[in-house]
C-alpha cells in the first residue's frame, strides 16, 4: 500500500471541483450583510402568499437590508467547471493509470465521462444563474453543492473499489438531494426531495448490501479481486454469493440511472426539483452512474456476463421494459417536465441496450463508443431542453400558474430563438436526423446488431417511433398553436441562459453532423473495457 | 447450502440479512417519515455487521489486500457516510415538515400524477 502523490494528477478534475466549491463557501464569510436572503420573488402584492411556485409564501415587504450580490458565484463555479472540464480533456489520449493502488483508475472511459459532467456543470450554472436571478433566490449553497456532486460524478466515473464506488455515489447524491430541495419554501421541491432521499437512500443501502457480500466472497473490494475470484472459482459456495452481490449491485444502480422496475421516483423528482437542477442531474447522474454500472460489471462481473445465471439476462430485460414504460407513460403527459422525465427513463432503456452488448467481448469497443457517444449527446440535449423549460418556468413562477403544454403555445410568435432551440432539443430527443440523437441511437443499436441483440435492437427502434408521438406535440404547440396571452420575458434575462442553450443546440447539431470528430475523441475510451 | 453452515459467521450473517430485511420491510411499510429514516439506518448497519462477520471469519484464508483490515475501514466510511446521510435527510423532512406541518408520507401527494 504505497501512496505516490502523482495519483492526485488523476483525478484533478474531481480535485479542481472540490476546490471549486470550498472556494465559494470560503467567500460567503467575507460577504457584507449576510441576512437569510429573501426567497422569492419582491415582496410584492398580496396574492404572493398563495403562489406554490416561487416559495415566498412569507416574503413581507419590510424594510430589511439587501443580501448581498452573489453573481460572481455563477461565474466562479463555470470557471471552474472549465478548469476542470480542460484537466479531463488534456489527457484524454493517455494510456490508463491504476491509481491508489488499484481503488481508482485514470483512464479514457473516466475521462471522457468526467469530461461530460464538467461541461453538464458548466452549462447548468449558466441556465441556473438566470433562473435564480429572476427567482430572487441566489443563495451561497448552490453552486457550492453543484460542484460537490460534479465531483462525486467524476470520482464515480474513475472508481473501480467497491467502496470507494459507495463513498463518491453518496457525494454524488447528497449534493443532489440538497439541490432538489433548493427552492424550499414551496411544497413541491421539498416534497420531491424527500421522495429522492429516501429511494436513493434505499437504493445505496441496496448497492452496499451487494458490495458487503462480493467482499465476503472474495475478500477484498477491488473489481479486479472480484474478477479474479470469478476467474478462479474461489471456494465453494462463493459463487452464489457473487451472483446475490451482482444481482444486489445492479438493482443499487437501476435505480439511481431509472431503470423501468426501479423508476417510480423519476418524474416526481424531476417535476419538483428546479429546472437547472433537474437539467444537470438528467445528464450529470444519469452519465456517472452508467459509467459506474458498466465498470462493475464489465470490469468487476465480466466473466459472469453470459450463461443461464449471468447478468446480460438481467440487463436485458430491464432495457426491455424501460423502453416501453418509459415511452408509453411519457404519452398521455401534459406537463413539458413530466414528460421529458419520463423520456429520461425511455432513455435510460436505449442506454442499457448498450450496456447488454458490452456483454460479450467482440462488439464491446463499439458498444463503449456508443454508450458514451449516448450519455454525450443526451447530456447536451436534455440541459438546452431543462434550459428552454427554466425559461418557461419562471415565467410561469412569476405569473403563478401550473406547468402545461397550452402555456408553449405560440413561443415561435414571442421567442422565435428559443422556439427554434426546442424544436432542435425534441427533435434529437426523438432521434431525427441530423441530430445528435440519431447518430447516438444508431451508434448504440449498431453494436446491438453486432452484439447478437438483433431483436432488442428492432424493439427499441420501434419503441422509439412511438416517442415521436410526445416530443413533435411539444413541437406542434410551439409552432401552429395560437400564442396564450402573456409578454415575453424581457430580454436581459435571457441572455445568459440563451448563450448556454444556444451553445448546447449547436452541440447537438455538431454530433449530429459531425460524429466522426466526437467518436475520434472516445477513441482512447473504446478499448477500456478490452482484452 | 453446507457452505453456510459450515462457517462461523453464519449466525452474523443469517442475523445481518434479517436486520437488512427489516430496515427494507420499514422503508416500505411505514408511514412516518422519521421512521423511515430510521429505518434506512438499520439497512446500513445490517450491511455493517455483515462487513465485519467476513472480516472476522473470512471464507477465503489469503485475501488480496487482507481481509481484516478492509472490512473495518469499509464499517467506518459507512458510519461516516450514513451520518451525513442522516443529516441531509432529517434536513428535507424539516422543509417538508414546515410546508405541511405533518411527517406522514401518505400525505406527500402534491406530486401525483
Amino acid at each position: 500500500m504505497n501512496y505516490d502523490p502523482n495519483d492526485l494528477y488523476g483525478v484533478l478534475p474531481a480535485l479542481i471541483l472540490s476546490a471549486g466549491a470550498l472556494l465559494l463557501l470560503t467567500s460567503e464569510v467575507f460577504l457584507r450583510n449576510v441576512k437569510p436572503a429573501v426567497l422569492g420573488p419582491a415582496p410584492g402584492p398580496a396574492e404572493a402568499a398563495q403562489r406554490e411556485l416561487p416559495p415566498g409564501a412569507d416574503a413581507k415587504p419590510q424594510a430589511a437590508p439587501a443580501p448581498p450580490d452573489r453573481r460572481y458565484q455563477a461565474w466562479v463555479a463555470a470557471a471552474f467547471a472549465a478548469a476542470a472540464l480542460w484537466a479531463a480533456l488534456s489527457r484524454l489520449g493517455d494510456p490508463a493509470v491504476p491509481l491508489f493502488s488499484g481503488a481508482a483508475v485514470s483512464d479514457g472511459f473516466g475521462r471522457v465521462v468526467a469530461a461530460v459532467v464538467c461541461a453538464a456543470l458548466l452549462f447548468s450554472c449558466i441556465v441556473a444563474f438566470s433562473y435564480l436571478e429572476s427567482l430572487r433566490a441566489t443563495r451561497g449553497e448552490f453552486y457550492a453543492l453543484a460542484l460537490f456532486s460534479a465531483a462525486g460524478m467524476c470520482l464515480l466515473a474513475q472508481a473501480t473499489d467497491l467502496i470507494v464506488i459507495f463513498i463518491s455515489l453518496e457525494v454524488m447524491s447528497l449534493a443532489v438531494y440538497a439541490l432538489c430541495a433548493y427552492l424550499r419554501r414551496g411544497k413541491r421541491p421539498a416534497e420531491a426531495a424527500f421522495k429522492y432521499f429516501i429511494l436513493g437512500s434505499f437504493a445505496s443501502a441496496i448497492f452496499l448490501y451487494g458490495a458487503a457480500l462480493a467482499f465476503g466472497a472474495t475478500g477484498s473490494t477491488r473489481l479486479a479481486d472480484v474478477a479474479a475470484a470469478l476467474r478462479s472459482g474461489g471456494p465453494s459456495g462463493a459463487s452464489a454469493l457473487l451472483y446475490a452481490a451482482v444481482a444486489l449491485l445492479a438493482s443499487g444502480f437501476a435505480f439511481k440511472v431509472a431503470a423501468v422496475p426501479f423508476h417510480m421516483w423519476v418524474p416526481d423528482v424531476y417535476d419538483g426539483a428546479p429546472a437547472p437542477v433537474t437539467g444537470f442531474m438528467a445528464a450529470g447522474v444519469k452519465a456517472a452512474a452508467f459509467a459506474t454500472l458498466v465498470r462493475i460489471l464489465v470490469s468487476g462481473f465480466g466473466d459472469a456476463s453470459t450463461g443461464p445465471r449471468g447478468w446480460r439476462a438481467l440487463v436485458i430485460w430491464l432495457a426491455l421494459l424501460t423502453m416501453l414504460f418509459g415511452n408509453l407513460l411519457a404519452i398521455p403527459q401534459r406537463s413539458v417536465k413530466r414528460m421529458l422525465a419520463y423520456s429520461a427513463i425511455a432513455h435510460a432503456g436505449y442506454l442499457l441496450v448498450a450496456v447488454a452488448s458490452m456483454a460479450s467481448a467482440s462488439p464491446r469497443a463499439d458498444a463503449t463508443q456508443g454508450l458514451l457517444f449516448y450519455l454525450a449527446s443526451y447530456a447536451a440535449t436534455v440541459i438546452g431542453a431543462f434550459g428552454v423549460v427554466a425559461i418557461i418556468e419562471r415565467r410561469l413562477a412569476l405569473s403563478g400558474a401550473g406547468d402545461d403544454l397550452s402555456s408553449w403555445s405560440g413561443l415561435s410568435d414571442r421567442h422565435p430563438g428559443l422556439a427554434a432551440a426546442m424544436s432542435l432539443f425534441m427533435v434529437s430527443l426523438a432521434g431525427v436526423p441530423p441530430t445528435a440523437g440519431f447518430m447516438a441511437k444508431l451508434t448504440v443499436f449498431r453494436a446491438a446488431i453486432e452484439a447478437g441483440l438483433a431483436p432488442l435492437a428492432i424493439f427499441g427502434v420501434l419503441t422509439s417511433v412511438a416517442g415521436l408521438y410526445y416530443y413533435l406535440r411539444v413541437v406542434v404547440y410551439v409552432y401552429m398553436y395560437p400564442s396564450a396571452k402573456g409578454e415575453p420575458v424581457q430580454g436581459g434575462r435571457l441572455l445568459s441562459a440563451g448563450l448556454a442553450i444556444a451553445g448546447c443546440a449547436l452541440i447537438v447539431l455538431w454530433m449530429g453532423i459531425q460524429p466522426g470528430t466526437f467518436a475520434s475523441l472516445t477513441q482512447s475510451a473504446a478499448n477500456a473495457f478490452g482484452r | 447450502m453446507d457452505f453456510f453452515h459450515a462457517h462461523q459467521a453464519q449466525h452474523y450473517l443469517v442475523l445481518a440479512a434479517m436486520l437488512f430485511a427489516l430496515g427494507a420491510a420499514g422503508v416500505v411499510l411505514r408511514r412516518n417519515a422519521i421512521i423511515v429514516l430510521m429505518s434506512i439506518e438499520l439497512m446500513l448497519n445490517a450491511v455493517n455487521l455483515t462487513f465485519l462477520a467476513f472480516s472476522r471469519f473470512p471464507l477465503v484464508p489469503n485475501s488480496p489486500m487482507g481481509s481484516f483490515l478492509t472490512g473495518h475501514a469499509a464499517v467506518f466510511f459507512v458510519i461516516a457516510t450514513a451520518a451525513a446521510e442522516a443529516s441531509v435527510g432529517l434536513a428535507i423532512i424539516i422543509a417538508v415538515f414546515r410546508s405541511r406541518t405533518s411527517v406522514n408520507v401518505d400525505e406527500f401527494d402534491t406530486l401525483k400524477l
